[in-house]
């Protein structure tokens, strides 16, 4: 019985071992459909930089890389999150830790190191400059986070960092014009402060702790020697405000050695504080960066177009997508849709252009597939191949808001694009 | 009546000191090797888990040991489970350690994590991850607990002793990452840069509760405010760690030990 119940355990352990495979993503499809698609729209994003190889981008260690795209807060935001007023936001990269470094970061044109103030219906233009750091295959996406919501991740990309043999190093000038390396800077003053700090600490514990004592209970060496599983025996008997001095359970010699460490502790730090005034005599505090950043061409871009959605299916069976869109020129030129975003995917018409890393876009059918003329409302019908959907878990057929939502974008004759968001309840089909 | 009694007195003094220098069979020093050594990872790990629990993020990174909030959670902290050693090793053995006790073995164990943790598996530089010490301020307290042989002093004087030496000897280790220096078209500290650089995908900056600026600004001195305060509450907290070493610790054992 113990024999096989030792088996079970052991292949219990073992099927873990075999089955359990590397996490290689951060959680982005486990977001549900609906609050994705309500609350980021990703596009135009692109990663640029390093070697492209099947897809995937190879980076020697210590060179640099971008990555830029456009991220639009919706209107659709959902009131669920962050109160339905998303007011504070962050945009970053998410991946394994620190594989690579953030060198530089502007948002609509601007440096932007922390936080940004942000608003419903604007659209947030970054650009990242990063550099390879950690040996290794890294997928790397970038990321919205939204103060009282969480973070909603944008198209991925797999990065290898190649190790080179110079290493890596991170510099950084300081504002006396002094050059630092920030892999290790500063680590010999943490280091030496803590261990002789510590150092300390076990002269004062092996003071009490070890040594030899003599017959009659005084230390033989300069340590305490004293026994401390035996004391309670007498510890108990004597007032708790007794230092047990009067029955030999500590002396003045042992006030003594305190006393001496306690000095030497207090020396130790007036050392330390000395010099960290001399070796560093600038210094501010840690710095909170926030601001709003500056609205892009996009949103001060002039309206092309109206649109309203009237209608959304989805095909279980044969995972097609289908999107009725009631679409009214409202610009003096003919214009043309030329792809939809939602959430990270982004899918172009037969005869528009989209820019996405490419396992994130996808044709569609837009019909009729002429241009809307001005003044003229087309129903156009959006035709999706549902797959990616699917595979990025966006089609909320098992959701409690059964809707889908995204961006349309249009271009005019002279190349001007516009955006415009529709949201319309999504219709599966259930039967078997 | 009055030589009766100091007799007696002096009777039961030599049976304790008796008792103090009696030769044991078998509970010898070995038996203290194997105390000291093993509590140390139990202590180790109390006094850290407490630490992540109160003062989690600014115990980690370096760009959230700013000067208003750092000071006051962190040795409040600290001194919890330093506290409770405190009064179970006076109780048992009078022995003034239980707070540089509690330094030592958290400190070790809390380095190696972050050497092997924070260093090796995920590959943030030690330089950003490094834990603070409360090793200086232990001795301190400690030493007030021998000198005053009061747990009420300790607590009052002994507290703020801790969390002023704990300021200055931590203090010693940030200074290097509080230099400005010209990054992303900003004047940012070292630590700052640490922060934004090394990334930290499920953190974002606005997480970070450091220094905002407030009205109430204490003509700039907000430091030595937060300094006084963070001596305050580390006084509660000291009687927090009090009451685990009372109540949690050493009186189920009481009642454990009547019982069988």
């Amino acid at each position: 019985m113990k024999k096989r119940l030792a088996l079970i355990l052991l292949a219990g352990f073992a099927s873990t071992l075999f089955l359990a495979s590397p996490a290689s993503a951060h959680g982005e499809k486990s977001q549900e459909a609906f609050l994705r698609m309500r609350s980021i729209a990703w596009t135009d994003v692109q990663f640029a930089g390093g070697t492209v190889k099947d897809g995937e981008i190879y980076l020697p260690q210590g060179q640099k890389m971008t990555l830029q795209g456009t991220a639009r807060l919706m209107d659709t935001w959902p009131d669920t999150l962050a109160a339905g007023l998303p007011r504070i936001g962050y945009i970053n990269i998410a991946t394994q830790g620190p594989c690579v470094e953030m060198l530089a970061r502007t948002i609509n044109g601007v440096s932007a190191p922390g936080r940004i103030e942000i608003t419903k219906g604007n659209f947030y233009h970054f650009e990242m400059t990063l550099m390879g750091r950690r040996p290794g295959r890294w997928h790397i996406h970038p990321a919205f986070a939204v103060k009282g919501a969480g973070t909603v991740l944008g198209p991925g990309q797999w990065v290898h960092v190649e190790r080179t043999s110079a290493g890596f190093s991170s510099p950084v000038t300081l504002y006396d014009g002094k050059k630092i390396n920030m892999e290790n800077y500063g680590l010999n003053v943490v280091w030496g402060f803590q261990i002789v700090g510590f150092l300390l600490g076990m002269v004062w514990i092996l003071y009490w702790t070890a040594g030899k004592r003599n017959p009659d209970g005084s230390p033989k060496g300069i340590l305490g020697g004293k026994r401390t599983v035996t004391n309670p025996a007498v510890t108990l008997q004597i007032p708790l405000n007794d230092d047990g001095v009067a029955v030999g359970l500590n002396s003045k010699r042992d006030h003594r050695a305190v006393n001496i460490i306690a000095i030497a502790t207090a020396i130790f730090l007036l050392i330390g504080w000395v010099y960290q005034a001399s070796a560093y005599p600038v210094k501010i505090p840690q710095q909170v960066v926030q601001f709003e950043p500056p609205k892009t061409d996009f949103d001060t871009a002039p309206t092309l177009a109206k649109v309203d959605a009237q209608a959304a299916k989805y095909d279980r069976d044969s995972r097609q997508m289908v999107i009725e869109v009631a679409t009214t020129n409202v610009s003096d030129s003919p214009i043309d849709l030329q792809e939809f975003t939602t959430s990270t995917l982004t899918f172009a018409a037969s005869h528009g252009s989209a820019i996405a890393p490419g396992y994130y876009l996808h044709d569609m059918k837009v019909s009729p597939s002429g241009s809307i003329q001005p003044g003229q409302t087309t129903k156009l019908t959006l035709t999706i191949d549902g797959n990616s959907f699917v595979e990025e878990h966006l089609v909320p057929t098992s959701e409690s808001q059964l809707t889908v939502a995204g961006l349309l974008a249009f271009k005019d004759s002279a190349g001007k694009r516009s955006f415009a968001e529709i949201e319309e309840p999504l219709r599966p089909n259930y039967h078997d | 009546m009055a030589d009766t009694g100091t007799l007696e007195q002096d009777q039961q003094l030599q049976q304790l000191r008796a008792l103090v220098n009696k030769q044991y069979k078998y509970i010898d020093r070995k038996w203290d090797a194997v105390f000291w050594i093993s509590a140390a990872f139990i202590v180790g790990a109390a006094a850290n888990i407490t630490l992540l629990l109160f003062a989690g993020d600014w115990d980690f990174w370096t760009d959230w040991k700013d000067r208003v909030w750092w000071p006051i959670l962190t040795p409040f902290a600290l001194v919890i489970i330093g506290s409770a050693l405190q009064y179970i090793q006076w109780l048992a053995w009078r022995f003034p350690t239980g707070m540089t006790y509690t330094g030592i073995c958290m400190w070790f164990l809390s380095t190696i994590g972050r050497w092997l943790q924070w260093g090796n598996f995920v590959w943030y530089p030690l330089n950003f991850v490094w834990g603070t010490t409360m090793v200086p301020a232990g001795i301190f307290a400690d030493w007030v607990l021998m000198k005053s042989k009061s747990f009420i002093i300790t607590s009052v004087l002994g507290s703020a002793v801790f969390a002023f030496a704990w300021w200055v000897s931590n203090y010693v280790m940030i200074a290097p990452y509080l230099q400005p220096a010209q990054w992303m078209d900003r004047v940012l500290t070292v630590s700052d840069i640490q922060g934004i650089a090394y990334i930290r995908s499920q953190t974002p900056e606005y997480l970070r509760i450091v220094e905002h600026g407030t009205l109430r600004s204490f003509l700039g001195e907000t430091q030595y405010v937060s300094i006084v305060f963070g001596m305050t509450v580390t006084i509660a907290g000291y009687w927090i760690g009090q009451f685990i070493g009372r109540m949690l610790a050493i009186w189920p054992i009481g009642r454990f030990m009547k019982k069988w």
